[in-house]
């Protein structure tokens, strides 16, 4: 009979009975067949291998992540709190060493949610790794994260969201930003000014099959991780790059991303997007349990899988390995922050953000205070086509006294100077949510 | 009248019951050597009592099928599997005739890769060279397409004693437990379609022709003896299911529910959600096999009457090893019922044994014996409170796949725990103590078990799925495969499994209004293709839970 190597536990909630719309591809059927094969294969009896129920994640799960405007209930329906409060559970039962590692496999996704949310984007409302990963750090302290988003499409919410953290390591590979949704991820975006490298961006181009994938996971992410020495690794498993998938133009297949998963070792890995639901949804999920628990993958392939006709050209090989070796290089030597200006001490960015899925579109200057003894405060002023002007504003883990005590500052001058509509605290070092609306 | 067998490890107990109650009653040694001894003797006591012609029903709960599977003394089964792509079927083998055939099917039941039978013919003349008589076919999902289980039955047709496929057994996916499954019907076929024989030959000596013979499954279930002839693996493991019908026999159950059947190794614990015993969600296992036959769900801890006291400074421990009897029979170590012996709970055998089996452990670590045997007591107790705790929380943090059932899932909140055996009255007051819920000693009845055999109603379920994309329908416990047009509907697959399953319970004789039909499982997907509706994706599955028959309930059952 089979045993994990490293027990594992599996949150797997299909949701059933939830769809953006009948024909969406994040719709009911999508984990359907993920399922039917996972009971066939009988991983579930796999001696180490758990099946656990989804938590339901609470407005302040998700107030420790993200601002939300008008309010949580106003961006989120019960679907994304499970999902959500699905990678809390496949977290805690990792932290509590109940297994040794967690695969939420759960629905919908969450990595195109960035720091302030007005509504869905790509499919997203809340960044399910971002809350998981801020209710970790409220639950067992600080802690050293690198999330690895292997999902087709640039996480860009998760990079919003970690821009200014140096403890957060986010690398995205993902398709070129010039050939796919949202058309972001470039080399150059490497963080703000005091988190400079710990953003890392790998766009690969259409067509890249197992070798330009595994050649990035050996050549640009395992040794940023090593530099990096976190203390847990998370991986934003989407599964969009496989060569069936409807909506992206990669050839990457069920045996590749087995192979990158055992690479990447990750402690806990959540679903992304993937919506070949039939061709490829079941063999991946099956590949990335196994590989995750330890076990032998080499059989899992997909019915129709023809190494030889999916495989990169020679052109593509050679271009994945100059942008490799260039994004290392400026990874590890970041030539200092991109766009922005410094205002007042403050370095600030300004945004324009479109939500795609339920078309907003978001007017946002980011300001992050330049301190010497922290992260500094950071602090958003965001409208959007659905909601007037709004403030939200963060003391970080670990802001010093002088910055806690402005982020309450900017947090009650806006109120009484009565120009936003929303205002939304964040304090993370008094563990204080404040929300208030004018 | 009903009479039930039921042989246990140590003990066959039969019972007779009619409209008024229990007419005739018999608790006999089982002979180990030869089951069926046991059976003609308990038949014979019965028969002896109210004539061969009273009983119109036998229901049989045998440990034969269950002894040849752990003892080892099954027929050797040559095993062809089909697997295509997924975990390495080698990982499922099974005894030495065991080969994995190129072929595949997908999740939707298309045939993704062809089945070799070219090299399925050389190894099936290989292995009847070697002198295999049973046989097992089974593909990966099989019970979306049996078309290649099919084939390979075919290719064996004539040529051996018996072929077991997997999709006849549950159409629940589940592709190692189908092996198991499959294997292990086949290994069993030959001693138990012999045994089937000499039952039959028997009770048509004492003169009971006329009487129906049925088998008692692991699910508190029955099914004819003519079925359970192909189907010999359905009767492992019943044993439990006896004494859990039996109480439902006995006591009025309505509500949510503990069972506590404490014994001299062991106590199990089953759980009754709104009066009805929970089934395990996938089947039980056996050997260390997980399979696809349906048990009720039990748990079992090593807390027992004859369970070996440990004490040491820290700690004063029951169980879970039991390494003979208490004292006060002759035992080796202070047990569970030396403690309660000498806290004059109880009154078993030789009392001064038990106090001087007490005593040495007790002051070999500082304490006086009554301290060991109060603290060997409560932790008994505790170990038992604990274990149902977990087992409900278990229970009620069942994985869900609907936002609905997550918001709005039923949980079993049991309102009272019913304890069985031995040490059932002495430990009730301390039980009483452990749990908020109220503790309820049935009366004690020796056959109850048996009761339970003969009481037990047929069980049976069935799975239809049905995917109007591909114009393919398949009911796999009953055989059916047929073309299905693209406007069926949810409704109509709910109809079509019920009707289905009330036609099969039918065919083998069960009375409808014994047998209600319930739907445990429905749900239909729109399947997408592009932006397209391209059809549905329909599953249901129904079921006959277990359950006692209402005409006979009124006459054993008691105030519990």
């Amino acid at each position: 009979m089979l045993k994990a190597r490293h027990p594992l536990a599996i949150v797997f909630f299909p949701a059933y009975d939830w769809a953006i719309s009948p024909t969406h591809p994040e719709r009911q059927e999508r984990l359907l067949y993920t399922q039917d094969q996972l009971r066939e294969e009988g991983v579930f009896d796999i001696a180490g291998i758990t099946e656990l129920k989804p938590e339901l994640a609470t407005a302040t799960d998700v107030l420790r992540a993200h601002f939300c405007f008008p309010d949580v209930a106003a961006v989120t329906t019960t679907s994304h709190l499970i999902s959500a409060g699905g990678a809390i559970r496949a977290a805690r039962t990792v932290l509590d060493k109940e297994a040794k590692r967690a695969f939420a496999l759960v629905r919908p996704p969450g990595h195109h949610a960035m720091k302030v949310v007005h509504g869905a984007r790509g499919f997203c409302n809340i960044n399910i790794e971002a809350v998981m990963l801020e209710w970790l750090r409220d639950q067992y302290g600080p802690l050293r994260a690198a999330i690895v988003d292997t999902d087709c499409h640039h996480g860009d919410g998760t990079q919003d969201i970690y821009w200014n953290d140096p403890d957060t390591l986010f690398i995205s590979l993902h398709q070129d930003g010039r050939t796919l949704y949202p058309g972001t991820g470039f080399p150059l975006e490497l963080g703000g000014p005091k988190a400079l490298g710990t953003t890392v961006n790998v766009p690969l181009p259409p067509g890249t099959s197992d070798e330009g994938f595994l050649f990035a996971m050996r050549e640009v992410v395992m040794p940023l991780i090593e530099d990096f020495k976190p203390d847990i690794i998370i991986n934003s498993a989407g599964q969009d790059n496989h060569f069936s998938d409807p909506i992206t133009d990669m050839a990457f297949s069920a045996q590749g991303y087995a192979r990158l998963t055992e690479m990447l070792g990750a402690d806990i890995a959540v679903l992304e997007g993937g919506y070949s639901i039939q061709g490829a949804l079941p063999y991946v999920n099956l590949g990335l349990v196994l590989s995750m628990a330890g076990l032998d993958y080499s059989h899992v392939r997909e019915p129709d899988f023809d190494a030889a006709k999916v495989r990169q050209s020679a052109k593509v090989t050679g271009y994945i390995e100059d942008v490799c070796r260039d994004i290392l290089k400026e990874a590890r030597h970041p030539r200092g922050p991109g766009k922005g200006d410094v205002v007042a001490g403050w370095f600030t960015r300004r945004k324009t953000l479109y939500y795609d899925t339920d078309a907003i579109t978001e007017y946002q200057t980011e300001a992050v205070r330049l301190c010497d003894h922290c992260r500094g405060v950071v602090k958003y002023e965001t409208e959007s086509t659905r909601t007037p002007l709004c403030l939200g504003v963060e003391a970080p883990i670990g802001a010093c006294e002088k910055c806690v005590e402005e982020a309450y500052r900017i947090y009650e001058a806006g109120q009484i100077k009565g120009e936003y509509r929303h205002l939304q605290l964040i304090d993370r070092v008094g563990k204080n949510y404040a929300t208030y609306t004018g | 009248m009903l009479c039930g067998i039921d042989v246990g490890g140590t003990h066959t107990d039969a019972v007779l019951i009619g409209p008024d109650g229990v007419v005739a009653c018999a608790k006999l040694p089982t002979n180990h050597d030869d089951l069926l001894a046991s059976i003609r003797e308990a038949l014979a006591s019965i028969a002896a009592v109210a004539g061969p012609a009273a009983v119109t029903r036998l229901t049989l709960s045998t440990t034969l099928t269950t002894n040849a599977i752990i003892e080892g003394t099954a027929d050797p089964v040559g095993v062809l599997v089909s697997g295509g792509p997924g975990i390495d079927p080698a990982a499922y083998a099974m005894g030495a005739y065991y080969h994995v055939l190129a072929g595949a099917i997908d999740h939707r039941g298309r045939q993704t890769g062809a089945l070799d039978l070219d090299a399925a013919r050389a190894v099936i003349n290989a292995w009847e060279a070697a002198g295999v008589r049973a046989f097992a076919a089974v593909t990966k999902f099989s019970t979306r397409c049996p078309d290649q289980e099919l084939a390979l039955e075919a290719l064996l047709a004539g040529r051996c004693d018996c072929v077991s496929l997997g999709h006849a057994f549950s159409g629940r996916l589940g592709f190692g437990r189908r092996i198991a499954t499959a294997c292990l019907n086949s290994a069993v076929w030959r001693v138990y379609n012999r045994f089937c024989d000499a039952v039959e030959r028997s009770a048509a000596e004492l003169g009971m022709a006329g009487a129906s013979i049925n088998v008692l499954k692991a699910d508190g279930g029955t099914m004819p003896l003519s079925v359970s002839r192909t189907l010999p693996v359905q009767s492992i493991l019943s044993g439990p299911a006896a004494s859990v019908m039996g109480i439902i026999a006995v006591c009025d159950i309505a509500e949510d529910s503990i069972i506590l059947d404490i014994g001299g190794t062991t106590t199990d614990i089953a759980v009754f959600a709104a009066g009805a015993p929970l089934i395990e969600n996938e089947g039980i296992a056996i050997a260390g096999r997980p399979t696809l036959v349906r048990a009720l769900r039990t748990r079992s801890i090593g807390v027992g009457g004859d369970s070996a006291i440990t004490v040491s400074r820290e700690a004063i421990q029951v169980g879970p090893r039991r390494l003979g009897p208490p004292m006060a029979l002759g035992g080796p170590v202070p047990t569970l019922v030396d403690a309660l012996n000498i806290q004059n709970v109880i009154a078993v055998g030789d009392p001064r044994a038990s106090y001087q089996g007490i005593l040495a452990v007790a002051t070999a670590n500082g304490f006086e014996p009554e301290e060991v045997a109060e603290a060997a007591i409560l932790n008994a107790v505790n170990q038992i409170r604990s274990e149902v705790a977990a087992f409900v929380r278990e229970i009620n943090d069942r994985p869900v796949y609907t936002i609905f059932e997550l918001l709005e899932g039923r949980q079993v909140r049991p309102t009272r725990v019913y304890v069985m055996g031995g040490p059932a009255l002495a430990l009730s007051a301390l039980l009483q103590d452990a749990f908020t819920q109220e503790v309820v000693v049935p009366e004690s009845f020796a056959v109850a078990n048996a009761i339970g055999a003969a009481l037990a109603r047929p069980t049976f379920s069935v799975e239809l799925f049905a995917d109007t994309a591909s114009g393919r329908l398949t009911i796999p416990s009953l055989g059916i495969t047929r073309q299905v047009a693209d406007n069926y509907s949810q409704a109509a697959a709910e109809g079509e499994a019920a009707t289905s399953l009330r036609h099969y319970l039918a065919s083998i004789g069960a009375e409808a209004e014994d047998a209600p039909i319930e739907t445990v499982e429905l749900s239909s997907f729109p399947m997408v293709e592009g932006q397209t509706l391209v059809g549905h994706n329909i599953r249901v599955a129904c079921q006959v839970r277990p359950g006692v028959s209402a005409a006979y309930k009124q006459a054993v059952s008691k105030s519990c």
